[in-house]
């Protein structure tokens, strides 16, 4: 179990090396840096003499292991606009992201497996043919009309929820939440709803075919040959049997949905990492940009490591094949 | 067994049963008019080629058929109460059902134990310890070391997760087993332990079993009764030493000539064909299913269904007494 780990890991920083290594060249290839530090006005002098304190004339790989010993150090270096240290900058933006990543998350895993399993033991039914039917909508409408077509209807219309920004917060010191606030939950309905629609219309499909599949298998029809109750059937015997693929999907989706959150927070003016990343793209604001580069980047890595890790406590199989290989 | 089993009252009876396949257009039918009995402790063999509806007529038993396929006509009883309307009611408790290939007939992420137990906890209202201990004794009885109770089914042989589902099948006591080729996917030299293993459970319990299979030599060895089936027609029914060694219809005797015999007097003789092939469910011939492969084939065969004769036989050549092959 410690070689997986260790392996997986090895794995993961390697990924990690690479993306970082893709952040760095950035500076390299966005314009340079002392342009945009110094203006037009300075002297040739001052400009080696920046380069020179930037560590710019050192050779590409000394830079490439520096900017990796400040990036482990969460030192990103300043934002060229406004001059706070992007850490910080994404720090006060990051806590918004996650907290709508999150809540999105769990409304598509939670809707879209238990309508997926509802639509694959009820075959035909109206309401699954209603539910089949209008997911095709979710899958097809893009993000941005969607949370144009919310707030048109539940701000402008019905005027039930707000139709920007996140509400009042509530400062636990190291995390500000809206977790806490009447105005915070609601504020998170309709841009969470935004961007979980389309991950739940597909995880929905994916569990509804993995569903169908498992209910076809030997072990199913002997269950249901035993007398077990069909709640036994799909709960105890199919669920298990589809938790890989989903978890993975799932996994794969929740990282989509911190790195595409983009466009939920511009439409909702959500004040997250992403609308912290369209405004440094405005501006050319290469350290934010590399730094929320390098954070997707970790954030991907990080929920593959925990599908890897979370096969081998769903399936005895993987486990005692690994265990072979290691023995 | 001597005991002459029509004088008891049958544990299950099926009557008229008939199975139909709904496609667009037309009905096909899978199981045709079948009228089958079994009796408290014996051993039924249903014997036939693949697609006779062997298999067809097990699942309709538990009402484990699922749409295009429906039950169309008929009435199963056990015990004189008819099980059709409501067969989630038996399923288990009084019919269990064990299939062809164990390698994925037990789910891979439970442990054999929470199977057991789950079994056995849906039927009887037990603790979860005596389940366990129940659990245990039942391994054993299959001759599976019961401190393997953790394993997960991958970590077993063919034969020995034949074994788990042997002990599942039984972990409800059921009145019925219904065994669809429970040797078909293992091993020549596992099938026999397997099948004397069924057979010996069952003979202490007292439950019957129907023995699904296209093997005569697996007949011949375990059942009392055989029933032999024909394009989902029963076609010849009796005592098994009976049919195989005076065979009346000429179906059933193709099958007992077309067996491979390992008799060294026979290595020199060429294995017994029966000409064509079975037909399509949505071909079948007017009169007897069997005459167009029929060497006695007469006018009557191709025009009229022969009923069955002497409560044995479903052949024109046996209407009258005397009438032979």
């Amino acid at each position: 179990m410690t070689f997986i780990i260790l392996n997986r890991l090895f794995q993961a920083v390697l990924v990690l090396l690479f993306v970082a290594l893709i952040s760095f060249l950035i500076f390299r290839f966005v314009g340079n840096p002392v342009e945009n530090l110094m203006g037009q006005e300075a002297t040739l002098a001052q400009r080696a003499a920046l380069e020179e304190a930037l560590g710019l004339n050192d050779p590409i790989h000394i830079q490439y292991f520096d900017f990796l010993w400040k990036a482990v150090r969460f030192d990103f270096g300043n934002s060229y606009r406004g001059a706070l240290p992007v850490a910080e900058l994404i720090a006060s933006r990051l806590p918004a992201t996650l907290e709508l990543a999150l809540t999105s998350a769990l409304f598509a895993v939670i809707f879209g497996v238990f309508m997926g399993i509802y639509t694959a033991i009820n075959r035909g039914s109206v309401i699954t043919n209603f539910i089949l039917s209008s997911s095709l909508i979710g899958v097809s409408l893009p993000t941005f009309l969607i949370g144009i077509l919310l707030i048109w209807l539940f701000s402008v219309e019905l005027n039930w929820l707000p139709s920007f920004g996140r509400g009042e917060v509530v400062d636990l010191g190291w995390w500000k939440t809206g977790f806490l606030s009447e105005s915070g939950l609601k504020s998170l309905v309709l841009p969470a709803i935004t961007l979980g629609l389309y991950q739940m219309t597909l995880i929905m499909r994916l569990t509804r075919s993995e569903m169908l599949e498992v209910l076809r298998q030997d072990y199913i029809r002997l269950a249901r040959a035993l007398g077990l109750t069909n709640k036994a059937v799909y709960f105890f015997h199919a669920l298990p049997n589809i938790l890989i693929p989903v978890i993975t999907i799932g996994g794969l989706q929740l990282g989509s949905v911190i790195a595409f959150a983009i466009i939920t927070e511009t439409v909702f003016q959500w004040p997250g990492v992403g609308l912290l990343f369209i405004n440094a793209v405005y501006f050319v604001d290469i350290p934010v940009m590399s730094a929320y580069l390098l954070l997707v980047g970790f954030a991907f890595v990080l929920i593959n490591l925990i599908v890897d890790l979370s096969y081998f406590f769903i399936d005895p199989r993987l486990r005692d094949s690994e265990l072979k290989d290691e023995a | 067994m001597t005991i002459d089993r029509t004088m008891i009252e049958p544990l299950l009876e099926i009557k008229n049963l008939s199975v139909s396949l709904k496609k667009r257009d037309n009905i096909s039918v899978a199981v045709d008019d079948l009228s089958l009995n079994l009796y408290p402790g014996e051993i039924l063999g249903l014997v036939g080629e693949s697609g006779a509806g062997k298999s067809m007529t097990g699942s309709a038993i538990l009402g484990l058929i699922e749409s295009p396929l429906y039950i169309s006509a008929g009435t199963i009883s056990l015990q004189g109460r008819s099980i059709i309307e409501a067969p989630e009611n038996i399923r288990g408790s009084q019919i269990s059902m064990i299939f062809q290939d164990p390698l994925v007939s037990l789910n891979p992420l439970k442990t054999i134990g929470e199977q057991l137990i789950k079994t056995i906890k849906t039927h009887f209202n037990i603790s979860k310890a005596e389940a366990l201990d129940r659990s245990k004794k039942l391994l054993s009885d299959v001759g599976i070391d019961p401190e393997r109770i953790e394993a997960y089914p991958h970590t077993f042989s063919g034969g020995m997760r034949q074994r788990v589902v042997i002990a599942l099948a039984l972990a409800p006591e059921p009145s019925v087993i219904i065994a669809d080729e429970p040797t078909t996917a293992l091993d020549v030299s596992v099938q026999a332990q397997i099948l004397n293993l069924l057979k010996q459970l069952c003979t202490e319990r007292g439950t019957s079993i129907i023995l699904i299979t296209h093997d005569m030599g697996v007949i011949s060895e375990t059942t009392d009764r055989v029933a032999v089936l024909y394009s989902g027609r029963l076609v010849e029914i009796g005592k098994t030493s009976d049919v195989l060694q005076r065979p009346q219809h000429p179906y059933t005797a193709g099958l007992v000539a077309s067996t491979p015999n390992i008799d060294p007097s026979s290595f020199d003789k060429k294995l017994f064909q029966i000409p064509g092939a079975m037909p399509d469910i949505d071909d079948v011939p007017d009169g007897c299913a069997f005459h167009p492969r029929c060497e006695h084939a007469r006018d009557k065969c191709q025009k009229h269904r022969p009923p069955l004769f002497d409560a044995r036989v479903s052949c024109w050549l046996s209407e009258k007494p005397g009438g032979t092959l």
